[in-house]
């Protein structure tokens, strides 16, 4: 048992081995190593793109993750009350957001709102005051948190919806009972014991939308993020600046990790 | 405020979110696949049943993606199953978090970056030029359906660990101990106690991991030499070379219609087994 | 100038411009040894119209400049010259294939402002508005009558002037000799035949159906360009039979080459270059049935959201002291007679860039209909997933 776990741990840690190996690599080519330098990390560090790469990953997976917990959040919370139609509405498009494939995701929002744009835009431009230059609705950074932040915030209800599931109902019944605004009851007795699991929540969120190529790849319009950027270097042919960039984003996301294990072990400790 | 206006005002923003970015996209996937390719690409209106006439030419694409998503789910349950158990129920609970975080470190790293070692690791310099040292020569084995299956269950092990593992970890030791106490041999506690428990978290890895793997494009991408087709690989081509946008809608639109037929089937045999659905679908 | 290389062979030139290229020797360093750095210097201050001209004032173009290219393109330090020039950063967008830029555009917003199409995209971008006619008045540096024509005049359409030449090149094969057991590679038939036997399992074809299906029409004679029903159905069934034979379908050939795993690939002049630099046993092979001969051009797409700096760029890129260094750096041929005075003779015969006459006359260039014809697209994609 114990030998097919060390089996195990070394099938997911040769190839990340492999890839710190060779960030260290002196030579250019990253498949054969000649010599050991730290240079690369210097060389994707000072590399602009790779800093605007990064910057447009963090706005974005940041940006759609808050908007997923908060909105998600709030949509679970408002679920916990509702039957009939608008939540059997709800519970059809939560399946389907989770469910339908990220690269259909990725095309379907790219052809529609393409199509929307090419409609609105003439509207725009005609309903606009004369001398001003009307704005033009394209494919960036909005339509890329906009189509994150929907397949998340279905994500984000089904946490929270299974965490609420879970919660005593006494708990919310004896809160109004002592006279409690139904908003003091939220903020006291449901926020703090949803809390965990909107975090996790939100950390989940993040990590997608940091990690996802696919959407991106087909809705980011002229935007590059990380996931890009690399997916455009490795044809560009990869240097040990790719390596030295995973490398990086490994380190940073142990730490993150580690902060996240932190606090979810401080949520854990609220009475269940 | 009554409770009824203040919930739909807590529903208003998903809904109008899923509306715009959800509805809105899907049924002009759905107007386009009845419409037709323009003269040099994009998208020209049309009414016509063409573009699903014309499915069976991605029969293949189909084919691949319905035998090897489901044998890369299956191998990385067969795979991730002994680890969740060991992690769950043997390992030492000092250790036990370490070691459950340690499965997921690496996929934090862009799958775009792991892939590309596993690129190195079973090229031509890789394991085949060990094996090669070792007396076994001349292996292939990138740019295989093998190489893809490698890359598959590498890229979304984690995702098959942890389900099980919440599952077995939720297990009550005590009912292992009763049931050698009570003389049953290891494997009949296996088989009687330990595998219904952990029935949910498998249902819910698998369903992670098959629904994932069917819109699967990179890894066959990148690990298949472009050889090893899958829908989404399809689906990039009619998009972003041919531009045939209303065909590439009709072939979205059936990758869809068949994993809602997949995944129903799916549920209806786990509720079957006794799994209530709110289980499976809890992430 | 000339009598200045004339202190370095032809072998040595080569060899340092690619150490420089592999950055492992300094622009400096290589200009010296190569005495091209004098003759620039020399040149770049007796002609002052040589000299780069920044057409606005620093500042005034934005801060910024997206260029979508292909792979191996460009010499870095061009763009870090630029920047600092002009103060816009250049960002690089990859491309894979010319059908992958236009699905790009077509899709909108794809807020590049400079491209590099081929030749046979141009008309198709005019006819669906997808390009912005040029104002020359904005690139004092590009000189119309110094291009050899072949490569320049696909840039204009019906007398409008949409896109200026950046450089040239043909699509030919890299094998690798030592692998073939002494036998002769002359032409697509031989690389056909070789795939399907000792090469089995080690031949790498585009990722683009344009070459892809073009060459194998190549094998029966037929036209690169054919859009018959029937030419191109012998080609599928050649390209079918011979896909379990094939390593990999990819346009990113480079490394599998050079680690060994393929023995032989469809490949562009610039990369046959670089490969047989490195490896020489690696030959670039024209087929002696013909094949593609192609013009890249430098355009600027509707809807740029930085055209002053857009044109900055290009113009910078035409100035023949940066288009020299660029060369230096892909390896593809100039067809600007400006740029081919400061090359270094060795480099103006060198045969994988310029070819011999028969080679270089049985080549054809790829027509527009081959990069829309629904059929080669649709065949392409059957031959992929078989």
């Amino acid at each position: 048992m114990k030998l097919y776990a060390v089996f195990v741990y070394l099938f997911l840690y040769i190839p990340v081995g492999v890839i710190a190996l060779f960030s260290f690599n002196a030579g250019r080519h990253a498949s054969q190593l000649q010599g050991f330098s730290p240079k690369w990390y210097g060389k994707a560090l000072s590399n602009p793109f790779v800093m605007d790469a990064l910057e447009t990953s963090l706005i974005v997976a940041f940006v759609s993750a808050f908007l997923a917990s908060l909105f998600g959040t709030m949509a679970a919370v408002a679920l916990q009350g509702i039957k009939g139609p608008l939540r059997k509405t709800f519970d059809l498009l939560i399946y389907v957001a989770v469910m339908i494939p990220g690269i259909v995701i990725g095309i379907a929002t790219l052809i529609g709102l393409v199509t929307v744009f090419d409609l609105l835009n003439p509207l725009l431009a005609a309903l606009w005051p004369d001398g001003a230059t009307p704005p033009s609705l394209h494919m960036g950074m909005g339509s890329l948190i906009a189509a994150h932040a929907m397949f998340l915030m279905a994500l984000v209800i089904i946490i929270v919806r299974a965490r609420l599931a879970g919660m005593d109902r006494s708990l919310t019944e004896a809160s109004s009972d002592l006279y409690a605004t139904p908003f003091g009851t939220f903020r006291q007795v449901t926020l703090p014991l949803i809390f965990p699991a909107v975090l996790a929540g939100f950390l989940l969120c993040f990590t997608f939308s940091f990690d996802d190529f696919i959407i991106a790849f087909f809705v980011a319009g002229s935007e590059t993020t990380l996931p890009i950027y690399v997916f455009s270097s490795i044809r560009r042919g990869v240097t040990p600046e790719i390596n030295a960039i995973g490398t990086m984003v490994l380190a940073v996301s142990l730490v993150t990790l580690a902060m996240a294990q932190i606090l979810l072990r401080r949520g854990g400790r609220t009475p269940k | 405020m009554t409770h009824g206006t203040r919930n739909l005002l807590l529903l208003a923003p998903a809904g109008t979110w899923f509306l715009v970015m959800l509805l809105l996209p899907l049924t002009v996937v759905l107007i386009f696949s009845f419409g037709e390719r323009g003269t040099s690409g994009g998208y020209a209106p049309a009414f016509v049943l063409d573009q699903y006439a014309n499915l069976p030419a991605r029969w293949t694409a189909f084919k691949n993606t319905l035998t090897l998503a489901p044998i890369g789910t299956l191998a990385s349950l067969v795979i991730a199953y002994p680890l969740a158990y060991y992690l769950a129920v043997k390992v030492d609970p000092k250790w036990k978090t370490t070691l459950l975080v340690l499965v997921i470190v690496p996929f934090w790293t862009s799958i775009l970056i792991r892939s590309y070692a596993w690129i190195f690791l079973l090229g031509g310099r890789g394991l085949p030029a060990l094996l090669d040292w070792v007396g076994i020569e001349d292996v292939r084995l990138i740019n295989t359906p093998f190489s893809v299956l490698v890359g598959i269950i590498y890229g979304y092990l984690p995702l098959m660990v942890f389900p099980i593992f919440v599952s077995l970890d939720r297990l009550d030791k005590r009912l292992l101990e009763a049931s050698s106490d009570l003389g049953a041999k290891p494997w009949r506690t296996f088989l009687q106690v330990t595998l219904p428990l952990s029935v949910p978290g498998v249902a819910t890895g698998c369903m992670l991991v098959f629904i994932l793997l069917m819109g699967e494009f990179l890894i066959p991408a990148l690990l298949g030499g472009g050889k090893v087709f899958f829908v989404g690989n399809a689906l990039v081509d009619l998009f972003l070379q041919s531009r045939n946008w209303a065909y590439g809608s009709a072939v979205a639109v059936a990758l869809v219609v068949v994993m809602l037929i997949t995944v129903t089937i799916y549920m209806r045999f786990i509720n079957r087994l006794g799994v209530n659905r709110e289980d499976v679908s809890m992430v | 100038m000339v009598k200045k290389n004339d202190y370095i062979s032809k072998q040595k030139f080569i060899d340092e411009l690619y150490r420089y290229k592999r950055g492992s020797v300094t622009r400096r360093h290589f200009l010296n040894v190569t005495g091209l750095g004098a003759a620039t210097a020399v040149l770049g201050t007796a002609v002052p119209g040589l000299r780069s001209r920044p057409a606005f004032a620093a500042g005034d173009i934005g801060d910024r400049v997206i260029l979508a290219t292909w792979p191996n393109y460009h010499d870095p330090d061009n763009f870090d010259a630029f920047t600092e020039a002009t103060g816009a950063a250049v960002q690089v967008n990859v491309f894979g294939s010319n059908e992958e830029m236009l699905a790009k555009l077509q899709a909108g917003g794809s807020g590049w402002d400079v491209y590099v199409p081929t030749n046979y995209t141009i008309t198709t971008y005019v006819a669906e508005g997808l390009i912005e006619p040029l104002d020359t008045a904005r690139l004092p540096n590009y000189d119309a009558s110094a291009y050899d024509p072949r490569f320049s005049d696909a840039g204009s359409v019906d007398g409008t002037l949409y896109a200026v030449p950046k450089n040239w090149g043909t699509t030919g094969f890299a094998v690798n000799t030592s692998k073939t057991g002494g036998r002769a590679m002359k032409s697509w038939k031989d690389f056909w035949d070789i795939t399907k036997e000792d090469f089995s399992g080690r031949t790498m074809v585009h990722d683009y159906q344009l070459t892809t299906i073009g060459n194998a029409l190549k094998y029966f004679g037929y036209s690169f360009n054919s859009i018959d029903e029937k030419e191109l159905a012998e080609a599928e069934k050649l390209l079918i039979d011979a896909k379990p034979h094939l390593f990999a379908i990819s346009s990113d050939y480079q490394p599998s080459m050079r680690n060994g795993d393929a023995w032989m690939t469809m490949c562009w002049t610039g990369d046959g270059k670089q490969l047989n630099v490195d490896i020489p046993e690696i030959d670039y092979v024209l087929g002696v049935e013909g094949g593609e001969l192609w013009s890249d051009y430098y355009a600027i797409p509707k809807g740029a959201p930085h055209t002053d700096a857009a044109y900055a760029l290009i113009n910078f890129l035409l100035n023949p002291e940066i288009n020299a260094k660029e060369v230096l750096a892909h390896g593809y041929p100039s067809a600007d007679a400006h740029t081919n005075k400061l090359l270094p003779e060795t480099l103006l015969n060198d045969p994988i860039l310029y070819p011999a006459q028969e080679l270089l006359s049985a080549l054809e260039f790829g027509a527009a209909a081959t990069l829309t014809d629904p059929n080669r697209a649709e065949l392409m994609a059957r031959f992929k997933s078989a």
